[in-house]
């Protein structure tokens, strides 16, 4: 067994599968770390893969498409913000809701779009000098497009923002205790609704990278299941950027195996590794070390009412 | 007075009885989204052939409905006042049958199963013969001598595919293998996408597959590699690289058997032996990546140029063996099939013993791999 093969392969299609699954986690931990769950993930995230290929076919260029999809996707989260952080609705229920509202509409609104490939796909980015190293080339530098770096610098500035600025301290707090922040003089409603809309933009993208590079076509359903595989990864990453990076790219290279090792290990059993390994580091995260729980934003999941406890 | 009342029971009777044996209203009950590009949408595009063609018929349809909540949407369907319900997928199947029974006076037709009933028939467009034409060029295509296959579910629909495709490869190419990856989802774009990777990664450089989206043509063809479409024309998405294909043409079973029923062929008492399994000579089954297109011209002179020794018709190029087989299957009475024997199983079993072909019902249950097949196999006997 030639082991470079195995090592290309499996990380350069790790890099390739886990684009939209690190958008998509980043997204969510900015509005998780603010105290909003948002399930519609799923929903912003095909509305995405749709309008991202629907203008591209029509202006013939991969930018537009990816700019529309962020848009879409921010129009997305927006409803949900203003449904939860404005009329304090259920925020689960909401998710749930724009997750199946998205499927629909992208559904009807793709009618007649499907069977045709895309006319101007985003394309892979051979990077000068460093794609003609040998092995590190063609594992990081010749398959991937402009978004696996992007998605990587994405990250890192994240967590700096989050982590080393005031801003950062602002988001963190609201979603820790928005009464303190609120004393302090935060509009809890404003960090929660600019988190959120954020998080759409990014799962915008996300999506908008399976129909506009990923697979460059249209057809309904296409994410299939994608937007819950994040969910899964926000809670692994610990809420954590830098640590979203592993998460989503561990998990491109487990999907990818799965297929790769067929030949030696049950496909059944195979089909489960990705999905068992998610439920695995959600067992771990609720049971075991209380740093991992101490993670979890303390207001996750509630609506805030000033003068409220 | 009693002249006027015997006229109008006697127009009200006519126009009762004119309605009954005349209007078809049809139901199309889907297991996915229309928008697939796969499955349904063809069964979808059927029905729009049909609607379109006789103004004796109404058509409605209810789309990705779960396969357990089929007898619901049965009964909704017979509230609007359907007289004709078509049911798509194999998991139907007993919920329709449940239903015939409860509404003797609606005809059901199933797609794909074996479960019959006075007024419910079965239908199914196969097409193991054209995976096997498709065979044929995959393995005068191919340079490694690798085939890479992405499978949906190892079921015995998908086994006599996959099983006809690799005698086929291996009648002009005795060592070439077909490797097998399985996605356990009909419709799965990333799943289809991995998968092929997976392959490629394995040294293959022909691909074909049995799933619901055009993903393996797709990725074949971002790395110059030819591919063979199925169930939906998908020369588009590759025109360079879709070497052929197969297609659907359920609107041929439709058309033939809502025609039936108008004319009085069909009723609700004599649809238990009817049972459609439509091949290549019925037009159920097309040759191509694209209406009227059996092969890409692009591939036209690589297999003019593949010539073997066929022991039966001695020294034949592979394009000419491919429409030579074409025409046996097209022939009204059809004079070869795929699994003549005979044929042994990978593990060395006789299947099909020397001059024999086998059953409508072997074909319909089989569970063995073609010698050839290289990857699981779950459910090999």
């Amino acid at each position: 067994m030639d082991w470079t093969s195995w090592l290309v392969g499996t990380v350069s299609r790790a890099l390739a599968f886990g684009v939209p699954l690190l958008w998509g986690t980043l997204g969510e931990i900015y509005a998780e770390r603010s105290g909003v769950v948002n399930l519609g993930v799923e929903g912003m995230m095909i509305l995405g893969a749709y309008a991202g290929f629907a203008v591209a076919q029509t202006l013939g260029h991969p930018g537009w498409g990816l700019l529309a999809a962020a848009g879409v996707g921010a129009l997305a989260a927006l409803w949900h913000a203003f449904l939860t952080v404005t009329l304090r609705a259920n925020q689960y229920v909401s998710g749930l809701a724009l997750t199946l509202f998205g499927l629909g509409l992208a559904g009807l609104l793709g009618r007649g779009w499907e069977g045709r490939p895309l006319r101007a796909p985003l394309g892979a980015v051979a990077v000068p000098v460093l794609s003609d190293v040998p092995v590190l080339g063609p594992m990081l530098f010749r398959d991937q497009t402009i978004l696996t770096y992007l998605g990587l610098l994405l990250a890192v500035v994240l967590w700096v923002v989050l982590f080393r600025t005031r801003w950062g301290i602002a988001i963190r707090s609201v979603g820790e205790s928005p009464a303190t922040a609120d004393s302090l003089g935060i509009s809890v409603a404003r960090v929660r609704y600019l988190c959120v809309a954020l998080g759409g933009v990014l799962a915008g993208v996300g999506g908008g990278y399976l129909s506009v590079a990923y697979r460059p076509a249209w057809t309904e359903g296409m994410t299939a299941g994608m937007g819950w595989i994040v969910i899964a990864l926000t809670i692994f990453s610990a809420w954590d950027p830098l640590q979203a990076i592993w998460g989503a790219f561990f998990f491109g290279a487990l999907y990818h195996l799965s297929f790769r090792l067929q030949a030696y290990v049950s496909p059944e059993l195979l089909k489960m590794m990705p999905y068992a390994f998610a439920i695995l580091v959600l067992a771990a995260s609720g049971f075991g070390r209380a740093r991992w729980r101490a993670r979890a934003p303390g207001a996750l999941g509630v609506p805030y009412v000033r003068g409220e406890r | 007075m009693r002249k006027l009342a015997i006229f109008v029971m006697a127009l009200a009777l006519v126009g009762v009885l004119g309605l009954g044996a005349q209007r078809i209203k049809a139901g199309f009950i889907y297991v996915g989204p229309i928008g697939d590009y796969g499955w349904t949408h063809a069964h979808d595009v059927a029905r729009r052939i049909v609607d379109g063609k006789y103004d004796w018929l109404e058509t409605v349809y209810i789309e990705s409905v779960p396969e357990g909540e089929v007898e619901t949407y049965i009964d909704q369907l017979v509230r609007q006042g359907c007289n004709v319900i078509f049911t798509t997928s194999f998991g139907f199947m007993d919920g329709t049958l449940a239903a015939a029974e409860r509404y003797p006076n609606v005809i059901f037709a199933h797609a794909s199963g074996f479960k019959r009933a006075p007024n419910m028939a079965t239908y199914m467009a196969d097409f193991y013969q054209v995976y096997y034409l498709n065979g044929l060029m995959a393995g005068a295509l191919t340079k490694t001598g690798k085939i890479g296959y992405v499978g949906a579910f190892p079921i015995p629909e998908l086994k006599r595919h996959i099983s006809a495709f690799t005698i086929g490869v291996r009648e002009v190419n005795p060592t070439a293998t077909v490797h097998v990856r399985w996605i356990y989802e009909w419709y799965n774009p990333a799943a289809a996408k991995e998968a092929t990777e997976a392959l490629i990664a394995e040294g293959c450089d022909v691909f074909a597959f049995t799933e619901d989206s055009p993903t393996v043509v797709q990725v074949a063809a971002e790395r110059k590699f030819p591919s063979f479409a199925h169930y939906s024309p998908m020369y588009a998405f590759a025109p360079d690289y879709v070497v052929s294909g197969q297609l659907v043409h359920w609107e041929e079973i439709y058309d033939d058997f809502l025609l039936k029923i108008h004319q009085g062929v069909y009723t609700t008492k004599n649809l238990a032996h009817v049972d459609y399994w439509w091949l290549l000579a019925q037009g159920a089954a097309e040759l191509g990546a694209e209406m009227g297109m059996p092969i890409n011209p692009k591939y036209v002179a690589p297999l003019k140029g593949y010539v073997v020794n066929h022991p039966q018709f001695g020294r034949i190029s592979v394009y000419d063996l491919v429409f030579l087989r074409y025409n046996q299957f097209a022939d009204p009475g059809i004079t070869f099939d795929p699994f003549e024997g005979p044929i042994y199983d990978r593990k060395g079993v006789l299947r099909v013993p020397a001059g024999m072909w086998m059953s409508y019902e072997s074909l319909i249950t089989m569970e063995w791999a073609a010698a050839g097949i290289v990857g699981p196999w779950p459910g090999e006997p």
